[in-house]
């Protein structure tokens, strides 16, 4: 399995913007989030990288996308059914190969040489199915994440074989269906936006959005859960983190998390340290403890 | 240990023994004629296995065969033996529910002081109680282990709230502030049979296979009212535009805008217990986080998503009554759970029926409810959230249950929902065509009778445990039938259910009123009349009767007026709470089913806004919400195109209220009071002396100084081993010569027995002895007829009478032509005196709830009972403590003055000059309580008072247990009965032996003679008053706190403490110039019957068998 080609989604109306934001790298170079996750996917050994963003933002884009622009396809999703039908539209680009797909709005951070993309797409080469990266999360967080359900594999603690993928569940339904052995109490293993897939996920998408009823819309759960019902399909316990740029203090919290794994710890750390000294005393908005 | 150990290791062997007939043998079996060492060998044993026993199963049948023991088996062997104390220090525990600390001071106490009958019935208590608590714990403990479940409990702040309101929620269309309604319908549950209750947790968990209930799930409407049945139960959800978490409950009228995360954690503070329960175990509030001491609107937002929006929730249940035995609450909870549950994406679709796994978490999550609101339920309850005819049965723990290893069986039941194939559409039809469907105007608690059939199982009693198979066998033959469509042979089995096995198991599941009706069906339609269904636990309330479906819209208005008759024949005699209805029903075939309204165009129900515009309106404009004000808009704009309709003229009426009840309800209790002789100068004196402090709870108490010991032996006469041959002959010569009568008091309505409901409990048709209903005063009269056919005599009988109880009983003596006793030796002794209750004070509430040693609860009880007393605080407070009590009927603001006045009302009345009139010849008197039923005209003992030459004997009991309230002591130096209320120390009754029996034997002269009077002053009214005034004023005075209920609504009740004084006839012993005896009676004879879950035990101990052998019944 080799893993040539990567589909990035950024087709969400409410989140265009976002892969236009501008922060610093670890190395600390300026960069837009398009870029960073352009060089996720090329860490990663990708070639092509096909985006798909809301009509008329390919000049946006492609300004974004920095020395990345030449490796880029982009797709328009027009009248969107949703974040499936947007990974659906790269089915010519992606042609018969498994794929690397990340979300346009996280940003990742490795605790490893090589970077996140990279540790899942060895996995799938070795393993020559479709990966899903996961991460530990307690349950409070279930409202954001689509979750896996499934038990520990192959003599290691960080790969799971994946029985079950539901989007968004409540806790009610995790506990009764994703429940995986070997976690703390009250976490569960959510995608990370970031996934090696086979070409059968487009199949399944297809079947899918053909018997969407009008209005209606697709998640990549459901086909993400099909899937693991038709063949192999791992989740790893990637070795980063994952921060999401779109919710709440998202951008800055991935700033700080950039600045705090690169070069220039120390000097914002310091600049920290200033800013806390600087303010008088807080009390917490939300309570004791807290 | 060498001696009977293979009877010890008979009884450990049945308990852990796999193999049915040997896990299966009952106690009385393996402990016939043991003797007491064995038996206190078996007890030895048990209590070191149960210590021991990982197995809950194995542990809690090991604490009953414990509680058998001590309460059943060792008693006869003891009976007369000394009397053991219980040390007091044991009975702390007990309140404080700490079972094994206590059980470890009594058995101490036994070893060291050797068996006795007290210390037995402690030790039975305590294991008894043990082995609830035991079960109990392991209900919730499954409960919180259901998985689906255990994410509530470890959410403990609203930051780490992990669910989600739906985003349908908040789609508002332009020009409309308000939010789409979300709406949920749900059925009740009818059950066809449960086997003999074995939809009980316990049972379930205990004997899975015999578990087994089939119910339907049915719409109800009141026959003539509603145009055709609906499912009864609706529940409504919408986001308002305020921060708070509004509950309205529109059948109880209430409202409340919540504010704080605590305050849904308080239940009793409202009538919306049950939908904070709803709202907790659904997860929007979960049961982590209480105490975390966060505002709802925190949690709200990050449930909703956005700040300054709020929910609210309505619940709605079309007037059925309570005890309707179609498990209305249950269902009520199931319906809010499932709406909320689809609010917050919990159940998949906002529309529409549920699926199975679905339907499981809500019923295990209704189970939760249940718990957090302190009530409980079987496991079938929540049958109404499924649709159509079902099969739940018991399944076994497996490997990935919580229960496995601990249980035979799991918590939950498993659901089998016939199809049409199974049960076809035609019997379905067909058993509409004959079920009449009925609330019988009972409203009675079920609890006890649930308790008592637990114990009989794990005992595995062998008459209840034959039955028990037989119910089992029936409902497979129900099962049978219903497939055939056979709904006669339906109806046949369900009657031979109720009058065979049910009844064995349970004789109290049926009264005298379900058992005159099934009667009057079988008269009046002969074979037409298929049977009887008792619905649920007990019969009385909902009640179903098949009929030939020829007759059966005939039989239908038949049995209303039917029911409304009997039900006036015998309202006086048994607790009803309503006048009896009939229901039209049909069976719903969808379950609990969501509607949402996407249109956003839904109403709240009319009865919604009959209740709250009143109260929208009382808010200067300014102050209500965007939306509340366009409601308001929106009224009045239907109003204008609809002004005529029913929703309209209720909404007026609500905004416009009548003012008719409340005066006449005042006047009435005014005329009420001058028609009694109420005696406004002491009552003011009386509210006086309440208010400065000088009575109350606590002067009722001696001095702390006073010195109260145990009496000497020689204080007593003990008769439990026979008397003299010489009083015996003595006794039987006054007999013979009608110098003897009976006072029985039954002026009080016995309000422990039917908890306040206001029944004259003289008449309550309690048992069925020599194969009839017996009431009390029948019974006390049988005895009466026999001692005077004995004795060749006749024995002139009183019946002391109240303001509540005289009328009942004259008319029903009447009906009943005095039980075929003399009317010439029958007198009725109305009461001559009344008191007017008052708003108790602050003090004595706190006094009587913190001072008195309480009956710890179960720790959700405990919360309940807490908050309850706090709102009962803020009542008294509100009303003015210390002031009459007038808001309730008239009859329920008055109360007896206390068991003194009975014999003054003797002398008032006249009744005592006419029976000394026509037969100058009386000299003694026995007086006792209504129910002291063992209390009869005793040669021995009559001869005894009579040689004592004492002025009164008073009849005395060794302790056991339950006898609280006094008893006999050496105050002072002198032997006397104490009143409880006069202890200066709770323990010192836990020092003294004997308890009073109440029952007195009296001589009539010498207690004339302490009012000062003779024979011949009877007939000088003056001279009697003034005398009775005079030693009125030498007898203690205490006052009480006495629970009353205030019914409203639809067989709804709320129960107040109110203040009131009482002087008691026992502080007679107390005077100097009184002299007195006191006799040591068996138990059997001085026992007295308090509560109606009693009378189970006093079944099974031969108690009634003994009291049947004192009567001669006409």
């Amino acid at each position: 399995m080799s893993i040539r080609r990567a589909v990035v989604t950024a087709a969400a109306p409410d989140q265009k913007s976002l892969p236009l934001q501008s922060l610093v790298d670890q190395r600390g170079e300026p960069k837009t989030a398009l870029q960073l996750i352009a060089d996720e996917a090329v860490g990663a050994g990708v070639e092509e990288i096909c985006v798909i963003i809301c009509p008329g933002e390919a000049d946006n884009y492609e300004k974004a996308a920095g020395e990345h622009a030449n490796r880029l396809t982009f797709i328009e999703q027009d009248n969107p059914r949703g974040y499936g039908d947007a990974l659906f539209r790269a089915r010519d680009f992606v042609g018969n190969d498994s794929f690397l797909h990340l979300v346009s709005d996280h940003v990742y951070i490795s605790q490893r040489d090589e970077g996140c993309a990279r540790q899942l797409v060895t996995l799938a080469n070795e393993q020559t199915c479709a990966v899903s990266g996961v991460q530990a999360t307690r349950e409070n967080l279930l409202p954001y994440f689509g979750t896996i359900g499934g038990h520990r594999t192959g003599q290691r603690n960080d790969l799971y074989e994946v029985t079950k993928v539901l989007e968004k569940p409540t806790p009610t339904l995790a506990e009764q269906e994703l429940n995986v052995a070997g976690l703390r109490a009250s976490h569960y293993l959510c995608l990370s936006g970031m996934h090696v897939l086979t070409p059968t996920v487009m199949e399944l998408l297809e079947q899918m959005i053909l018997n969407l009823e009008s209005g209606e819309t697709i998640q990549l759960s459901p086909a993400l859960n099909a899937l693991a019902k038709r063949e192999r399909y791992l989740a790893m316990e990637i070795k980063g983190r994952r921060y999401n740029i779109g919710v709440k203090y998202g951008l800055l919290k991935s700033q700080m998390a950039l600045a705090l794994s690169g070069k220039d710890r120390d000097e914002v750390l310091t600049e920290m340290l200033d800013l806390v000294a600087a303010q008088p005393e807080s009390t917490s908005p939300i309570g004791n403890g807290r | 240990m060498d001696v009977n150990t293979g009877a010890v290791n008979s009884l450990i062997e049945t308990i852990v023994s796999d193999n049915d007939a040997t896990r299966n043998r009952s106690l009385d079996e393996l402990c016939e004629n043991s003797n007491l060492e064995t038996l206190l060998l078996h007890a030895d044993v048990l209590d070191s296995f149960w210590r021991g026993a990982d197995n809950l199963y194995h542990r809690v049948r090991c604490l009953f065969f414990l509680a058998g023991i001590y309460r059943h088996h060792l008693p006869p062997l003891l009976i007369n033996d000394a009397p053991g104390l219980i040390p007091f220090a044991s009975y702390r525990q007990l309140l404080e529910r700490r079972f094994v600390e206590a059980i470890n001071l009594l058995l101490n106490k036994q070893a060291t002081d050797g068996p006795s009958d007290g210390l037995s019935s402690a030790l039975a208590h305590a294991y008894h109680q043990l082995a609830f608590q035991t079960l109990a714990d392991q209900v919730r403990k499954s409960v919180r282990t259901v998985r689906g479940n255990q994410w509530m409990f470890r959410t403990g702040h609203p930051a780490d709230h992990p669910l989600r309101l739906r985003k349908e929620l908040l789609k508002q269309k332009p020009d409309n502030p308000l939010f789409p309604i979300l709406s949920e319908t749900t059925a009740v549950r009818m059950d066809f049979s449960h086997s003999g209750w074995s939809d009980i947790f316990f049972l379930g968990m205990d004997y899975p296979a015999g578990a087994r209930v089939v119910n339907a799930s049915i719409n109800l409407g009141v026959t003539g009212r509603d145009e055709r049945p609906q499912p009864p139960i609706e529940c409504y959800l919408r986001v308002i535009d305020r921060p708070v978490l509004r509950l309205v409950s529109l059948d109880l009228k209430a409202s409340a805008d919540v504010t704080s995360i605590d305050e849904v954690f308080d239940f009793a503070r409202d009538y919306l217990g049950l939908l904070k329960a709803a709202v907790i175990a659904a997860g929007i509030v979960p049961p982590g986080i209480e105490g975390c001491g966060q505002s709802i609107e925190a949690l709200l937002e990050r449930v909703i998503g956005q700040p300054g929006l709020g929910l609210e929730i309505v619940s709605k249940v079309n007037d059925i009554p309570k005890g309707s035995r179609l498990a209305v609450s249950t269902n009520l909870l199931g319906s809010l759970i499932s709406m909320c549950m689809r609010a917050t994406g919990q159940v998949s679709g906002l529309d529409g029926e549920l699926n199975e796994a679905e339907r499981r978490v809500i019923a295990a999550r209704a189970i939760l409810g249940e718990w957090i609101g302190g009530s409980g339920g079987g496991w079938q309850d929540s049958g109404g959230v499924w649709p159509g005819i079902k099969l739940i049965e018991g399944a076994a723990a497996t490997e990935t249950d919580p229960e496995h290893g601990v249980s035979r069986g799991r918590l939950l039941p498993q659901h089998k929902v016939f199809s049409l194939d199974e049960i076809s559409a035609q019997a379905r039809q067909k058993l509409q065509d004959s079920l009449i469907l009925v609330h019988g105007g009972m409203a009675q608690n079920v609890g006890p009778i649930l308790e008592m059939v637990t114990e009989k199982y794990l005992l595995r009693s062998p008459v209840e445990w034959e039955a028990r198979q037989q119910a089992i066998e029936i409902l497979d033959q129900i099962v049978a039938a219903l497939n055939r469509g056979d709904i006669k042979a339906v109806g046949q089995l369900t009657h031979q259910n109720f009058f065979g096995p049910l009844q064995k198991i349970i004789p109290w599941c049926t009264n005298l009123f379900t058992d005159s009706l099934a009667k009057q069906c079988e008269q009046k339609y002969g074979d037409q009349f298929w049977g009887f269904w008792m619905l649920g636990g007990m019969a009385g309330g909902g009640m179903g009767f098949i009929f030939d479906p020829t007759v059966k819209k005939e039989a239908q208005t038949w049995l209303q007026t039917a029911m409304v008759e009997t039900k006036r024949q015998m309202e006086t005699r048994l607790p009803f709470a309503m006048d009896p209805v009939v229901y039209d029903f049909e069976i719903n075939d969808r379950g609990s089913w969501g509607s949402f309204d996407h249109d956003n165009t839904m109403r709240m129900p009319a009865s919604y806004y009959s209740m709250m515009v009143p109260q929208w309106l009382k808010q200067p404009s300014h102050e209500l919400s965007v939306a509340s004000r366009f409601e308001l808009e929106q009224l009045g704009t239907d109003y204008r195109n609809h002004d005529s309709s029913d929703p309209f003229r209720t909404l007026i009426e609500s905004i416009l209220p009548g003012r008719k009840s409340v005066r006449s309800k005042t006047e009435s209790l005014d005329e009420l009071l001058a028609r009694m002789g109420f005696d406004h100068e002491l009552h003011h004196q009386i509210r006086t002396d309440l208010k400065s402090g000088r009575y109350g709870m606590a002067q009722n108490r001696l001095p702390l100084n006073t010195s109260i010991t145990d009496v000497k032996p020689d204080d007593v006469v003990d008769a439990r081993y026979g008397l003299s041959a010489e009083a015996n002959d003595v006794g039987a010569a006054a007999i013979h010569a009608g110098k003897v009568g009976v006072v029985t008091l039954a002026a009080g309505v016995g309000s422990r027995w039917t908890q306040g409901a206001g029944v004259v409990k003289g008449l309550h048709p309690f048992c069925q002895l020599s194969g009839s209903y017996r009431s009390f005063i029948e019974t006390h009269l049988a005895k009466s007829r026999k001692v005077a056919s004995q004795f060749d005599t006749s024995i002139p009988h009183v019946i002391t009478t109240g303001y509540m109880t005289h009328q009942p009983i004259v008319d029903h003596l009447q009906d009943v032509n005095n039980y075929g006793y003399p009317d010439a030796d029958i007198a009725l002794s109305p009461g001559r005196y009344v008191g007017l209750r008052m708003i108790p004070m602050v003090r004595d509430l706190q006094f009587a709830w913190e001072e008195m040693p309480q009956q710890k609860l179960d720790e959700q009880q405990e919360k309940m009972r807490e908050s309850l007393r706090s709102a009962l605080i803020g009542w008294a407070q509100g009303m003015e403590e210390g002031s009459d009590y007038r808001d309730n009927l008239p009859l329920q603001c008055l109360h007896p003055v206390g068991h003194w006045y009975e014999f003054p009302n003797l002398l008032r009345n006249g009744v005592l000059k006419k029976m000394l009139d026509d037969r100058p010849q009386l000299q003694y008197l026995m007086l006792h309580n209504i129910d002291t039923l063992g209390a009869n005209i005793d040669p021995s003992l009559l001869g005894q008072h009579i040689l004592s030459e004492k002025c009164l004997s008073f009849e005395v009991i060794t302790r056991r247990l339950d006898d609280r309230g006094g008893g006999l002591a050496r105050v002072n130096g002198s032997p006397r009965l104490l009143e409880g209320l006069a202890m200066p120390r709770e323990q010192d009754e836990f020092g003294l032996s004997y308890y009073n029996s109440m029952t007195t034997w009296m001589d009539i002269d010498a207690l004339l003679s302490v009012f000062g009077l003779s024979r011949a002053d009877l007939a000088n009214e003056q001279k009697v008053e003034q005398a009775i005034r005079e030693l009125s004023q030498r007898m203690p005075t205490y006052i009480t706190i006495k629970d009353v209920k205030k019914r409203w609504g639809n067989g709804q009740e709320d129960v107040y403490p109110v203040s009131q004084f009482e002087k008691l006839w026992s502080d007679m012993s107390a005077l100097d110039d009184v002299s007195t005896g006191f006799i040591v009676v068996p138990i059997q004879r001085g026992q007295q019957l308090k509560e109606q879950a009693q009378l189970d035990g006093w079944l099974i101990d031969g108690s009634a068998d003994y009291v049947d052998s004192l009567c001669e019944w006409t």
